[in-house]
């Protein structure tokens, strides 16, 4: 290849260390590349003091705390939305667009054990979950009791925790479903408080 | 008129010595590669201006919707799930590139990468039009601020602005569809601030860039072009000076001269301010300007083109040239190992996607002499049509029956369903733990996706040996 220029004027400014036989040139960088270096470094500079000398900004626990707040906000803000108590359960199950959305849930998720019924092993003997319709009720005599036992389940008796699952709306509704097989008023039992063995 | 500065390959040229930038102001050049280039780099503008355009399969041709999590290639629908694939659609671009540059050099840099499309075929054009060719836009640079060169100035950027808010536009336009962008751009920025500013952020970084920034990108910043000198070889395909041919350098006719008329003008033509007089340097983008101007001086000058060519270091050194080159056969058996495994990927996405985990609670559950396991199935549909499903469950041991997949199951387009499990089998007949099959078909659509489950239960005699 032809030569490159033999007396160019950097010729005089090479750096003096020499790896594998290279030599550097000591050039002045780009003055747009040297601009961003020095606003990185006021950048820097201007971070650190708001963070790390001023505390002014928030640091990693306090914003973590800041959204842990909110999601409980928002959790709250769910639960109040929906009045969750016995009498809003049974106006619930009075409505038809809920029983309605309800039926759906239990019919994709409830089915195999209680039966399309909800008769479960009043129908079937070997069904595996119990009848939703009778007027004993085997964890807790209210609505609300109800709507608990889905959420956490009854694990050793095998009906599954649907709370993270199905989530409050479509348990509510599930539960209204369940409850529009019922009047409220009725004479419901709660098991527990039969003697043993009056079954 | 010589370039003002003589470019040398111990500095770069748009450095000044201060670290200041020397401005380059390539003059106009025409020939073949000149022309085979703007039309290559029309039709490329005209793919990424359409491509958002082109419904396939009732989507944009090319859809990244990220807020859906559905990313939509020619009709080719993947899911969030399906992510892994880019791994080999990235790596196999890049070895697909090692290749090309291998065989062909910066093709990709001079040819295709939308720097130089953009720079040399839309705001190089502009320029063209407003100031004039590269000897008056240098002395309009150095002339001093008056009536006439603020005017040129404002319709310049003006219409730099305009096109930089039009290729910010249809970038977006590739991650929200066109309706959506219609929608916010008729719409107040108010309601959608984050496109808003991502828009403005990046008209700004375009306009930067194609009008002041330019060949800095490449020479500075572009990680390819820094790749080069591992990429390539003695025998790779680069535009070169044939020095045995035009050195001594001389004007025409002059005694024992070499072709080379000392003209320069491969110099004033050059995007990045180089002399490729001096050989292979880093800062070529390939775009064969100076091939075209100096095969037009050869016409001029009565000599054959080509003292200026797309040739090998090898070629230009009179060297034997060969193309197949070990570097090749490894660069392509990686490419193939990635298409193969990209093509087995691709084929292997089933549009419905079936998972099944175990209910929360015990492992098994023992009732009225029935061991019972209990699963919870998850179907997500990938397609925009709605799917049939039916489950479908292989391999109980006898005694052991199925609760749950009685009904076949609606699963809306792009949708999930939940749906519980049941496996029972009778203590009678239970002999330990056994593993089956679940099965998702839904025949309409060809779907057909199966999963093993175990089935759990008390340790019988035999059951652990």
């Amino acid at each position: 290849m032809t030569d490159p220029k033999k007396t160019h004027p950097s010729d005089t400014d090479i750096r003096p260390h020499t790896f594998d036989g290279i030599q550097e040139f000591n050039h002045r960088l780009p003055n747009w590349w040297l601009f961003t270096l020095y606003g990185a470094v006021v950048f820097w500079l201007c971070y650190w003091s708001y963070y790390q000398w001023f505390h002014e900004g928030p640091d990693d626990r306090h914003r973590i705390q800041a959204e842990l707040v909110q999601v409980e906000a928002a959790k709250l803000a769910a639960m109040a939305s929906s009045h969750l108590d016995n009498a809003s359960l049974w106006a619930m199950s009075r409505n038809p667009v809920i029983v309605a959305s309800g039926r759906k849930t239990f019919e994709a998720n409830c089915t195999p054990c209680h039966l399309a019924s909800l008769r479960g092993r009043s129908e079937n003997k070997l069904a595996i979950g119990p009848d939703l319709t009778v007027r004993i009720w085997i964890h807790g005599g209210h609505p609300i009791d109800l709507y608990h036992t889905v959420t956490q389940g009854v694990p050793a008796k095998g009906m599954p925790t649907w709370g993270p699952i199905l989530g409050p709306r479509r348990i509510t509704e599930a539960v209204a479903y369940v409850l529009s097989h019922h009047q409220e008023g009725e004479p419901i039992i709660d098991a527990a408080t039969l003697p043993p063995g009056s079954k | 008129m010589p370039p003002a500065h003589h470019p040398n390959r111990d500095t770069v040229t748009t450095i000044r010595e201060d670290g200041s930038r020397r401005f380059l102001y390539p003059a106009d050049v025409r020939g073949r590669f000149s022309l085979a280039r703007r039309i290559s780099a029309l039709l490329l503008i005209a793919v990424y201006a359409l491509l958002p355009w082109i419904p396939v399969g009732g989507y944009p041709a090319v859809f990244l919707d990220v807020a859906a999590r559905r990313f939509h290639l020619f009709g080719l629908t993947l899911a969030a799930q399906d992510i892994w694939l880019l791994f080999f659609l990235i790596t196999g671009l890049g070895f697909l590139l090692f290749i090309v540059t291998a065989l062909f050099g910066r093709l990709w840099c001079g040819w295709a990468c939308p720097q130089t499309v953009f720079l040399d075929h839309v705001y190089r054009r502009i320029e063209r039009w407003v100031e004039g060719d590269g000897v008056q836009r240098r002395t309009l640079a150095d002339a001093p601020w008056g009536p006439g060169k603020i005017a040129r100035a404002a319709v310049k950027h003006a219409a730099y602005i305009v096109v930089s808010l039009g290729i910010a536009h249809l970038f977006l336009a590739y991650y929200v569809s066109i309706p959506a962008l219609w929608a916010m751009m008729t719409g107040a920025p108010g309601r959608h601030w984050a496109a808003f500013v991502f828009i403005a952020l990046a008209t700004g970084v375009v306009y930067f860039n194609f009008a002041w920034f330019r060949e800095q990108l490449c020479i500075i910043i572009c990680p390819y072009g820094r790749l080069q000198s591992v990429l390539t070889d003695d025998h790779t395909l680069i535009i070169g000076y044939d020095a045995a041919r035009g050195e001594p350098r001389g004007p025409a006719g002059a005694h024992a001269a070499g072709d080379c008329i000392a003209c320069d003008r491969c110099v004033r033509v050059c995007p990045t301010g180089i002399d490729i007089r001096q050989g292979l340097q880093m800062e070529c983008i390939g775009c064969a300007a100076c091939v075209d101007a100096c095969d037009e001086v050869m016409a001029h000058t009565g000599r054959p083109p080509g003292l200026v060519r797309y040739d090998s270091l090898a070629g230009l050194a009179r060297k034997p040239k060969r193309i197949w080159r070990p570097r090749l056969a490894i660069y392509s058996v990686l490419l193939l190992f990635g298409a193969t495994a990209a093509t087995w990927g691709v084929l292997s996405i089933h549009p419905v996607l079936l998972t099944a985990i175990r209910l929360t609670g015990a492992p098994y559950y023992l009732d009225q002499g029935i061991v019972r396991n209990q699963y919870l199935v998850r179907l997500v549909n990938k397609q925009n049509s709605p799917a049939t499903v039916r489950l479908d469950v292989s391999g109980l041991r006898p005694g052991a029956s199925a609760r749950g997949v009685e009904d076949a199951i609606e699963v809306p387009p792009m949708g999930e369903e939940l749906r519980p499990l049941i496996i029972e089998q009778s203590r009678s007949t239970y002999q330990g733990p056994f593993a089956f099959r679940v099965h998702a078909a839904d025949p309409a659509e060809g779907v057909d996706v199966g999963l093993s489950l175990e089935f759990l239960g008390p340790a019988t005699a035999g059951s652990y040996p």
